[in-house]
């Protein structure tokens, strides 16, 4: 497949998916007015907790409020692959989408990059909103250190979310294995609380979670101005997982598909 | 070679029940769909699939195209094993699948046809012209910019034949294509066919109208119970009565093949 094939294929998935939500008028209010209810209530929450609680040397809100909004995108973005794989064996149309000219896997990874510009600018509107409307500094934000860290973090997400998918076509219960891994993962990631909070067992669990990585760059980048050098444990770990994870998901993703093809189970949900 | 062969293709679905079966009567087993069929299909012809419900029409069909892939034996497409050039034969086969439900309905006609060409590397400074006049050869040119949604039965059919032709397959497979079409529209669509075919695709299409398979087919194949019973160039059937005792002849229901009989005398 050449670079300008890939683009355009793009370009088409981007424009279906936005002419889709479009017609969806509802959605953004409902996603909007569902993001400032939930920063209210960590607002409040912060504020009933008080000032003297500082978890790494943080402000709660602030905190919570990195952690939540990174938390949700990172899962978001991997439960788009579900998504995407779910919704057309429901709609009718994975077997035909698995049947034209893109490669499956290809047609996967583009659909997801799609849906996760979609949580991009969510998470964007989560974070401006509590920047903004909750007062929140960010003075010391620095910029390089955010996209390496957010970068880095997608992929790692997207190897999670392709393997979740996987999972979708095997067995068909993908979602519920990705909601036991997040719901997992709002315990041992530090998204709500430190991790200091948890016990030795479970924090050496929490190192083997890219999101664990994700939410203590993305805190020292955005909230404290870490520079790159510094934050070249996290930036390690995170690029390890993606180098390890993207192409073996996308192997087993492959490796599903063609078993599904054979067991004649493409459509079924 | 040019056109479609199936050598010795079986394919079997195996029906694993859920793991606390004992809550319901899911059983296990399995179900034959295609027994050593052997088929060729040449270029510039149409082959006509009959056969009873559940006799393997669908279940061939999608073997050719790759949503499935065979237990045994092999298909080729224009020279490609489906199995080991999958991507090669996705790009010259066009298929209309017989499910309405296979479109985005919050999508237009025209923009689910742009949508797929893109998928399927129709090239882009044609797709816009292509896309019009394959709603146009459809009849569908005065919907195309209505949300597919609000389709009837009819112009959800209409489009799955648009899709399937949109990048210009040499190899066409359509699924009971006329099933939810007026007659009028149904005619349109055997000249369709027959141009088709004559501008050199190989087509097979399966239904269960005897008489749009003497108006589009060159040969009929008979399939039960997952085997091809009978093989024959339509050109010795031409009448519809001598194409039903065949068929039930070659499905083996020699009870209605008798009545036909004594009709006919």
């Amino acid at each position: 497949m050449t670079l300008g094939s890939l683009i355009d294929k793009t370009i088409a998935i981007l424009r279906r998916d936005l002419l889709i939500a479009v017609r969806y008028r509802s959605g953004f209010v409902i996603t909007a007015a569902g993001s400032l209810a939930q920063l209210a209530a960590f607002y409040y929450l912060a504020r009933a907790v008080g000032p003297s609680f500082r978890p790494d040397g943080l402000d709660y809100f602030p905190f919570v409020l990195v952690g939540t909004g990174l938390f949700s995108f990172l899962i978001s973005g991997m439960n788009s692959f579900v998504q995407i794989v779910q919704e057309a064996q429901q709609a009718g149309t994975l077997e035909i989408l698995m049947s034209t000219s893109t490669p499956g896997p290809v047609l996967l990874f583009l659909s997801a990059l799609s849906a996760l510009t979609g949580h991009t600018l969510r998470l964007l509107f989560y974070l401006g909103a509590g920047l903004f409307l909750f007062g929140v500094s960010a003075r010391t934000l620095n910029i390089a250190s955010c996209l390496t860290i957010l970068g880095l973090s997608i992929m790692s997400a997207m190897s999670i979310g392709i393997v979740a998918a996987a999972v979708q076509l095997a067995i068909h219960k993908g979602s519920a294995v990705l909601w036991l891994f997040s719901s997992a993962s709002w315990l041992t990631t530090g998204a709500l609380f430190p991790l200091t909070a948890l016990p030795g067992p479970v924090r050496a669990v929490a190192q083997w979670i890219p999101l664990t990585h994700s939410l203590q760059g993305m805190r020292s980048a955005l909230l404290q101005g870490a520079r790159l050098p510094s934050l070249l444990p996290e930036i390690s770990v995170l690029a390890l997982f993606s180098l390890v994870l993207l192409p073996s998901s996308l192997w087993l993703f492959s490796w599903t598909l063609r078993r599904a093809r054979l067991q004649g189970t493409l459509s079924y949900y | 070679m040019e056109g479609i062969i199936l050598e010795s293709v079986s394919k079997t679905f195996r029906h694993r029940p859920a793991l606390f079966n004992w809550l319901g009567r899911e059983q296990r087993g399995e179900t034959r769909a295609l027994t050593s069929v052997s088929l060729t299909v040449s270029a510039g012809t149409v082959l006509v699939l009959l056969g009873p419900n559940g006799s393997g029409k669908t279940t061939l069909l999608k073997l050719v195209s790759t949503m499935l892939l065979p237990d045994h034996g092999w298909i080729s497409v224009n020279g490609a094993d489906t199995r080991k050039q999958a991507g090669k034969v996705r790009q010259n086969v066009g298929f209309a699948v017989v499910t309405e439900r296979s479109f985005f309905p919050r999508l237009t006609a025209r923009e689910n046809l742009e949508f797929f060409a893109a998928l399927d590397d129709v090239a882009r400074k044609c797709r816009k012209q292509q896309v019009e006049t394959i709603l146009q050869q459809v009849g569908l040119s005065h919907a195309a910019d209505r949300l597919v949604m609000k389709f009837s039965s009819g112009m959800w059919q209409r489009l799955g034949i648009a899709r399937a032709l949109l990048k210009n397959p040499s190899v066409i497979l359509l699924d009971e294509p006329t099933r939810s079409l007026d007659p009028g529209s149904a005619t349109q669509f055997f000249d369709l066919v027959r141009t088709l075919a004559a501008q050199g695709a190989a087509v097979i299409l399966a239904t269960h109208s005897f008489q749009e398979a003497l108006a589009v087919g060159d040969f009929v194949a008979v399939l039960d119970h997952g085997r091809l019973s009978a093989f024959r160039s339509l050109s010795a059937l031409q009448q519809e009565e001598k194409l039903r005792s065949f068929y039930f002849e070659s499905t083996g229901d020699f009870e209605e093949s008798a009545q036909l009989v004594s009709r006919e005398a």
